[in-house]
């Protein structure tokens, strides 16, 4: 999603109107937690990873992940990239390696005309940095902006949401230049400016939205083990 | 790599284009393949823990986080960016292994059996709990006060305008039950 400067005006105006701060004039793109990024990212918000979660689920036996991408977002009716691969991928066995992941892709569309598809968890067919769909297991479809699958079991969603995470980023720029986005309202000098964060802070994402995934599951899906000291490793990617 | 790979296109394309003007012009019986149903996917983004990436690496080094993968994190010395970055601010070696020993490979460890109330971001190294990390945690003043506090290391010096940006995660609302995000602004 590289925009046009004519269609890069209407996103530039909402930001505007969501922040309602002058500052923001000279540019229009800001970033979360994972917002600063190679400038093919930079270019295309939705290769962008804000952020990962994994926390305990409605239920002692269920767990919870989310991932955030696209921050910001303007509007409701943004779309996830139909060409990109989105996926979590679990360790459960020590080895830095995969052994369960799922998939989620996106039809063509926006808002809720756009439907999703969740493939796992299950054994990927290549580990790694190159990754084939799967084809067997589990598959839920969805509609973006909705809640799919079972409360008991596999349930996911996918849509618009505010952006959960919380910094400083202006300061945090300002302080760690070298972190800069090279384009557009956070560009700046390339010498700190900053050596401590101010206080009060600016908790300058809440104005926006991103992208989110939410997956929650029986954690024995991805974990056999009752092990008190059993343990896996998470992380999220985007392929093409 | 997008304008790597156009450029490759367009040079296929060129050298097609001679190919076909070469050709009998009158035979139209080349074959086309459409995609096929087996692609494979290349990776070009990826995040596990917060802050590894975008605080402890150089914005030049965010390519090589985001094109590889947590296995070879090791070999590809991520361990040693996360101490050049602390040794910018003479944080000492013992900051420098603890978070290079919690953080590499970058993934975002979870104890699931452990109980849930101990879930966050890092509680499974330091306090031997769930690990994870919840949509409230406040990992920006967590990672700070890990780097320039004296958490990880009591002797360290604190730099009191480095170890929290002064932004509370209490000033938003999570959803406690699925999908927990907060709606759309």
């Amino acid at each position: 999603m590289i925009l046009s400067p004519s269609a890069r005006r209407p996103f530039r105006a909402a930001l505007f109107a969501a922040l309602g701060v002058a500052v923001l004039a000279v540019g229009a793109r800001v970033y979360a937690s994972d917002h600063q990024d190679t400038p093919e990212v930079e270019l295309n918000p939705r290769m962008d990873i804000n952020d990962v979660y994994a926390f305990p689920g409605s239920s002692a036996d269920r767990i919870a992940f989310i991932v955030t991408t696209s921050s910001p977002i303007a509007g409701s009716n943004a779309s996830f990239d139909p060409n990109l691969l989105y996926q979590i991928k679990i360790d459960n066995t020590g080895d830095a390696v995969e052994d369960l992941v799922f998939q989620v892709t996106f039809d063509e569309g926006t808002g809720a005309a756009q439907k999703y598809t969740v493939r796992g968890p299950v054994a990927p067919s290549m580990t790694g940095t190159k990754t084939a769909l799967i084809t067997t297991g589990t598959t839920i479809t969805g509609t973006v902006g909705s809640a799919a699958g079972s409360a008991t079991g596999v349930q996911t969603f996918a849509g618009v949401r505010a952006d959960p995470f919380v910094i400083d980023l202006e300061q945090f720029f300002n302080i760690l230049p070298d972190r800069r986005p090279s384009t557009g309202a956070l560009s700046g000098p390339a010498t700190p400016t900053a050596s401590a964060f101010r206080n009060p802070g600016i908790d300058f994402l809440k104005p926006f939205n991103a992208l989110g995934i939410v997956i929650e599951l029986p954690k024995s899906m991805v974990l056999a083990s009752t092990d008190a000291a059993a343990k896996f490793g998470v992380w999220a990617t985007i392929s093409r | 790599m997008r304008f790597h790979n156009t450029a490759r296109l367009l040079g296929a394309a060129f050298v097609l284009s001679l190919v076909a003007g070469c050709s009998d012009d009158t035979d139209n019986g080349m074959t086309t393949t459409g995609p096929t149903t087996t692609r494979t996917y290349q990776q070009i983004e990826r995040l596990g823990n917060p802050l590894v990436s975008e605080v402890f690496f150089m914005k030049r080094d965010h390519g090589l986080h985001n094109n590889t993968a947590p296995a070879t994190d090791v070999a590809n010395g991520f361990g040693d960016k996360i101490k050049t970055f602390t040794n910018g601010f003479n944080r000492g070696a013992t900051i420098a292994n603890t978070l290079a020993a919690v953080l590499v490979p970058d993934m975002l460890m979870v104890y699931p059996n452990r109980a849930g109330n101990t879930a966050g971001w890092l509680s499974w190294a330091l306090a031997n709990g769930y690990g994870g990390r919840k949509l409230n945690d406040d990992v920006v003043d967590a990672g700070l006060t890990a780097i320039f506090g004296n958490l990880l290391d009591p002797n360290a010096a604190v730099l009191p305008g480095l170890t929290s940006d002064n932004i509370s995660t209490s000033t938003r609302t999570y959803g406690t039950t699925f999908p927990y995000l907060e709606a759309a602004r």
